[in-house]
Parts: C-alpha cells; sequence; structure tokens
C-alpha cells in the first residue's frame, strides 16, 4: 500500500509538469538524434536481455517511451 | 547421448524477451526520407568450459508515411556445451542417468557434474505493428512465435503511448501474454523423486503461461535530458521446474547419502514478480550518458539491484567508442539449497545456481562508424563475471561475448 | 493607489501575452530584416520549421509549390528556421532548396511570440495582417483542407 503510494507520488510529480521540466517544441534538435533516444541499440538490448535472462533470476523494467523529436 | 537435454537451457532462453519488454521502441524519427530500416546482429557467446551461443538477429522495419509502422525480428540462436545438472562435487566420481533413461554419463572426482554436450537450434519471428490513434496517442501491437524441435512459445502484447505536457511527458501502459508447451524427453519427472532409468513421471506436459503488465512515464528535463520510471508487474504460472536438474542428498556425515543420493529438483508452480526501472539518457556535447536502475522482487524471495551505463564518446562525426558497465547482485530463491540433507527434504529445492546469492559484473566496450550517410557498423566486446554472492560454494562463471552489428536504412 | 496601479500593470501584462504577435516583429533573412507588415496585403503562409523536424521536410516541395502557383496572386510563404546550429539549417537547404522566402530565429524568440505548439507550426495571414488559421503538424492527407483555405483569402 505505502509502495502503491510511492509510485503514484513519483508519477504525478512528473505529470504536474514540473515547471521547470520540459523544452519547447523548437528546441529538440537534441532529442531528436537517435543516439539520444531511451533505445538507440534495440538489438544490443535484445541480446543482453536474452543473456541475462538465462543467467539470472530477474526480469523485466524496460519498455517502450517518449522523448525524441516530439514532431507532430 | 541426449539431444534433448538442451531444453532445460533452453526454457531459460526461450520466453526471455518475446513480452512487450523486447522494447522495439517507436521512435517518431527514425529513418528520414529513407522508409526502410535494417539492423542486423550476430552475437558470439561463450563461456569458459561451458555454453557457447551463436545468435543471429535481423530486424526490418517499414515505416509508413501516415506514422505507423511494421517491424518484423527474426532470430536464430544455436546453443552448445554442457552447464551444471545441480548437483555437487564429491570427492570420487559420479555417474548421473540421462533424461530418456537409456543412458549415463560420468564426471571425474571434484569436478563440478555438468550436463554433457549438447547442441540445438531455436528460431523466432516478433512482429510489431505502430499506429497513430489520434496526434498525441499511439499504439503498438506485437505478436511473436517461437519454435525448437519439441518446444513452442507463442505470444501477443499491445502497448499505448500518450503524450502531454508540449510532448515534454509521455505515459505508456502495457500488457502481454506468452504461453509456452514443452515435451520433455522421458517424461516430465515428478519433482524431488531419486534420479534414475525409470523415474517417476507427472504424465503432464511441461506448459506455463507468462504474463506482463506495464506502466511508465517519459519526461524531458531539459533539451539535453530525458527520463524514464517504469514499473513492471508480472505474474508466471505453470510448470516452472528445470526437469533436468537435480540437487544432491548428503547424510549427516557430509557425504552423499547411499540409498537416491540425487533427487530431481522442483520449483513453485506460480510466481508473482515486479520490476521498477529508472532510465536517463543525457547528453554532453556529441557524448551520451545512459544510465540505468533497476530494483527486481518476487514471491520466491528472489530480489536484486542492476545498474547499468554505458558513456557514448564521439570520436568526430562517424565514429564513437562506448565503454559500457553493469553490475548485478540478487537474493536468493526461498527454495534454493546449495545441496540437502537426509531426512530434512523441503516441498521445493533446486540447486540451480542462477537463483542462489550471486553477482554478476560486465564491461563492455562497443565501436561504431558510419560507413556512409544510410549504414553503420559497430562492434561489441564484453566480458562477463559470476560468482557466489552467499555461502553456496558454486564455481565461478566466466563469459565473453563479441557481437558485429550492421545496419542501414534505405 | 497601489492597488489599483498593481491592478492595472497585471492587466496590461494579461493583455500583452495574450495579444497578438507583433506585424511589425523583426525576421532575419539573408537579404536583411523584413517585418509582416511590409507584406501587408499579401496572403501570408508562416511555417515555424529545423533541419532535424521530418515532417518539415516533406513540407518544402509543397511550400515551393504553393508559392510558384499563387505567387502571383498575391501570396507570400516565410518560413521561419529555428535551428540551434547554422551549419545544420544550411545542410537542409542544399539538399532540400526553397524557393521562397527564409528566416532564421536559432534563439527562438519569433516562436516564442506566435506560441509554437509543435514542429511544425503554420500560420495563414490574410490580406489585412490578422492571424486567420495556424495548424500544427504536416501531413499529406491535410494538404486539400489547407490549400482550400489557402484559396478563400487569396479571393479578398
Amino acid at each position: 500500500m505505502k509502495f502503491g503510494v510511492t509510485i503514484l507520488f513519483i508519477l504525478t510529480t512528473f505529470m504536474s509538469g514540473c515547471s521547470s521540466w520540459g523544452v519547447q517544441p523548437w528546441e529538440r534538435n537534441k532529442l531528436a538524434e537517435k543516439k539520444m533516444q531511451l533505445e538507440p541499440a534495440p538489438l544490443d538490448s535484445y541480446l543482453d536481455a536474452h543473456i541475462y535472462y538465462s543467467k539470472e533470476s530477474s526480469s523485466g523494467g524496460a519498455g517502450v517511451g517518449g522523448g525524441g523529436c516530439g514532431c507532430n | 547421448m541426449q539431444l534433448k537435454k538442451s531444453k532445460s537451457v533452453r526454457k531459460m532462453l526461450a520466453v526471455a524477451t518475446t513480452t512487450l519488454l523486447s522494447g522495439v521502441a517507436h521512435s517518431a524519427n527514425s529513418s528520414g526520407d529513407n522508409n526502410w530500416e535494417v539492423d542486423s546482429s550476430i552475437l558470439y557467446y561463450s563461456e569458459a568450459d561451458r555454453v557457447t551461443v551463436i545468435e543471429p538477429v535481423v530486424s526490418m522495419r517499414k515505416n509508413m508515411g501516415d506514422e505507423s509502422f511494421l517491424n518484423l525480428r527474426f532470430v536464430l540462436d544455436s546453443l552448445t556445451g554442457s552447464s551444471p545438472n545441480g548437483a555437487i562435487k564429491t570427492g570420487s566420481a559420479q555417474t548421473f542417468t540421462t533424461p530418456s533413461g537409456n543412458s549415463t554419463y560420468t564426471t571425474a572426482a571434484n569436478e563440478t557434474p555438468l550436463d554433457p554436450s549438447f547442441h540445438d537450434t531455436r528460431s523466432s519471428i516478433n512482429a510489431e505493428w505502430g499506429m497513430p490513434l489520434n496526434k498525441t496517442t499511439r499504439a503498438i501491437f506485437g505478436a511473436n512465435i517461437s519454435k525448437e524441435f519439441d518446444y513452442q512459445s507463442l505470444g501477443v502484447s499491445a502497448n499505448f503511448s500518450w503524450d502531454f505536457n508540449n510532448r515534454n511527458t509521455t505515459l505508456t501502459a502495457g500488457a502481454a501474454i506468452n504461453a509456452d508447451t514443452i515435451n520433455p524427453v522421458g517424461g516430465v519427472p515428478t519433482g524431488l523423486t531419486p534420479m534414475s532409468a525409470s523415474k517417476a513421471t507427472t504424465g503432464a506436459d511441461d506448459s506455463k503461461t507468462v504474463t506482463d503488465f506495464i506502466i511508465g512515464v517519459t519526461q524531458v528535463i531539459n533539451r539535453t535530458t530525458l527520463m524514464q520510471l517504469n514499473l513492471n508487474i508480472g505474474s508466471d504460472s505453470g510448470y516452472m521446474t528445470d526437469p533436468y536438474k537435480i540437487l544432491s542428498v548428503l547424510d549427516g556425515g557430509g557425504n552423499l547419502r547411499l540409498t537416491d543420493p540425487y533427487l530431481y529438483e522442483k520449483r513453485p508452480d506460480s510466481r508473482a514478480r515486479q520490476a521498477l526501472y529508472w532510465k536517463t539518457v543525457m547528453g554532453f556535447g556529441e557524448d551520451v550518458l545512459n544510465l540505468s536502475y533497476r530494483y527486481y522482487w518476487d514471491d520466491w524471495d528472489v530480489s536484486s539491484h542492476t545498474v547499468e551505463a554505458k558513456y557514448r564518446f564521439s570520436l568526430g562525426e562517424k565514429q564513437y567508442l562506448q565503454p559500457e558497465v553493469r553490475y548485478y547482485v540478487q537474493d536468493k530463491a526461498n527454495f534454493y539449497y546449495y545441496n540437502l540433507v537426509d531426512g530434512a527434504i523441503p516441498t521445493y529445492a533446486s540447486a540451480d545456481y542462477r537463483l542462489a546469492d550471486l553477482k554478476t559484473t560486465t564491461l563492455a566496450f562497443k565501436y561504431g562508424i558510419d560507413l556512409d550517410k544510410d549504414s553503420e557498423f559497430a562492434v561489441r566486446v564484453g566480458k562477463m563475471n559470476q560468482t557466489s554472492n552467499g555461502d553456496a560454494p558454486f564455481e565461478d562463471v566466466d563469459a565473453t561475448f563479441v557481437q558485429l552489428n550492421y545496419s542501414m536504412t534505405f | 493607489m497601489r492597488l489599483i496601479s498593481g491592478f492595472i500593470i497585471s492587466m496590461l501584462f494579461v493583455f500583452s501575452v495574450h495579444a497578438a504577435p507583433s506585424s511589425s516583429m523583426p525576421l532575419n533573412t539573408k537579404n536583411g530584416v523584413i517585418k509582416l507588415s511590409d507584406f501587408k496585403g499579401q496572403v501570408i503562409y508562416l511555417d515555424f520549421w529545423a533541419s532535424w523536424c521530418i515532417p518539415c521536410r516533406k513540407s518544402f516541395p509543397w511550400m515551393n509549390e504553393i508559392q510558384k502557383r499563387y505567387g502571383n496572386k498575391g501570396f507570400k510563404v516565410i518560413a521561419v528556421n529555428l535551428d540551434q546550429e547554422a551549419d545544420k539549417a544550411k545542410a537542409f537547404l542544399d539538399k532540400i532548396p526553397a524557393n521562397f522566402t527564409v528566416a532564421y530565429d536559432p534563439e527562438g524568440v519569433s516562436a516564442t511570440a506566435y506560441k509554437v505548439k509543435g514542429m511544425p507550426s503554420s500560420y495563414l495571414i490574410d490580406r489585412t495582417g490578422k492571424i486567420t488559421f495556424s495548424h500544427i503538424g504536416f501531413r499529406a492527407k491535410e494538404i486539400p483542407a489547407m490549400e482550400q483555405k489557402i484559396k478563400q483569402l487569396l479571393k479578398k
């Protein structure tokens, strides 16, 4: 229960759009670069996840996300 | 020599990343004017004296004009070598029965018993269809199938993303379900019964269902910083025991007991797990830092911390060098035992070192170069070491991997 | 007294924030400074773009086409580049030449004034200098509707 409240707090802090966080739509030049994506090398991540899933007992966590050029 | 024995390791490799977590990231800005992106990679992974894997992967993506895309990924993995069968090394030679019951294999004194050489190939196909639902919402639907001689895995997934705050914040939610079926050679041994040519079997097939849910938020912090936080909740149910792994049973004097010294392992038939994952991407001039942390915990009492850091040094406009480190530490499952003791056989037990208190450290280097404006070549080389982080004195595992990547857009 | 002046000042602030961008705002081009007010009497298609924005790349051929087709009816395309790095904008224009006016605003002053909400953004300004239509993004299927609006403004 306490854990759930913590997660909710973290998420709403992000969502309340901490006014100091974020950029204008025309300021996304760096964020648009391939190397600045959350997943710049999907095959590396896939192969690593495969290795570690076979050698360890944990799994999960990473997923799809945002960032990028934010283009419309 | 039994070919099918590979399944023990195979099952572990199997449903690995066939869930939504395999992350074929939807990137709105991928290829520019080119509609096709092809990424290919081949991995060579080798553990000293144990398993060797060769794994080619090809991923092809077509971007349609209206922001939808189709991605297909083909994987082949070919595994050879041997891995520990769960028994402990003793002062004398040991003999073990093969799963079919037709033959035996022997391990010398003072050596960790290993399943002898086997060789098997698995192939899998993963398809993802991404589409915009409206200007600020996207969906990705996925399906996958994996096949081996006597093994099959099928899965589907769905992921949704919503942009807020001028696309500075993105919320994602997803779900995936995977079902696998295996028919092990010689049948499924009844857990915690003696290893023998005429082992007791359950008559059931070897199947399990894996379900995952994920929610996450990505936040643009500033022009050069991005962060993501995900919570992944999963549930596994079905047969999760390794049908070929055993435990050694010792008597009161610390020696292998005379009758039935080896019992097949037995794991619970359900697992509830959670992972909390945080990642940041930060640009420093033309360099990029990628840092992530994951905390994992489940109802087998396994819990772990994973820290991963990669720093991309830009070497001019076309080349880069990226050192990568990963540190992983795990607390053991509540049914992990290095060995059992006569008279005190628990309900669930496994001597698979991958469930023990352990630590994995990895160091790798990746070098990449743009061959022309539409293609890139990269090579990645690394070393991984696994060692006991508790009382169980299992041997270290040392592995080396080499990965070659080639990507192009057209 | 202080309350009243405070109120007046905050009202002025509110109005200035919500006021339309001034048509005498200077825009830098390679041929000197221009202002939208210089082109009163013409229909203006004001576009905000950057080299890293993929839909922007797709919009250029169309903007070339409409400038050519409607130019003699009193129509002007002005595309404001918001690249932080000038060489990136130049590389883009070398590959995809623009046969219309291009302005450069690396600090994003005009983008802020026009409250640009996404890349690319376009504004249709009528012959009296009023912003009649704004649009975020560029998609091929939206072209017919956009051309319809341009033709309507050109008639006036």
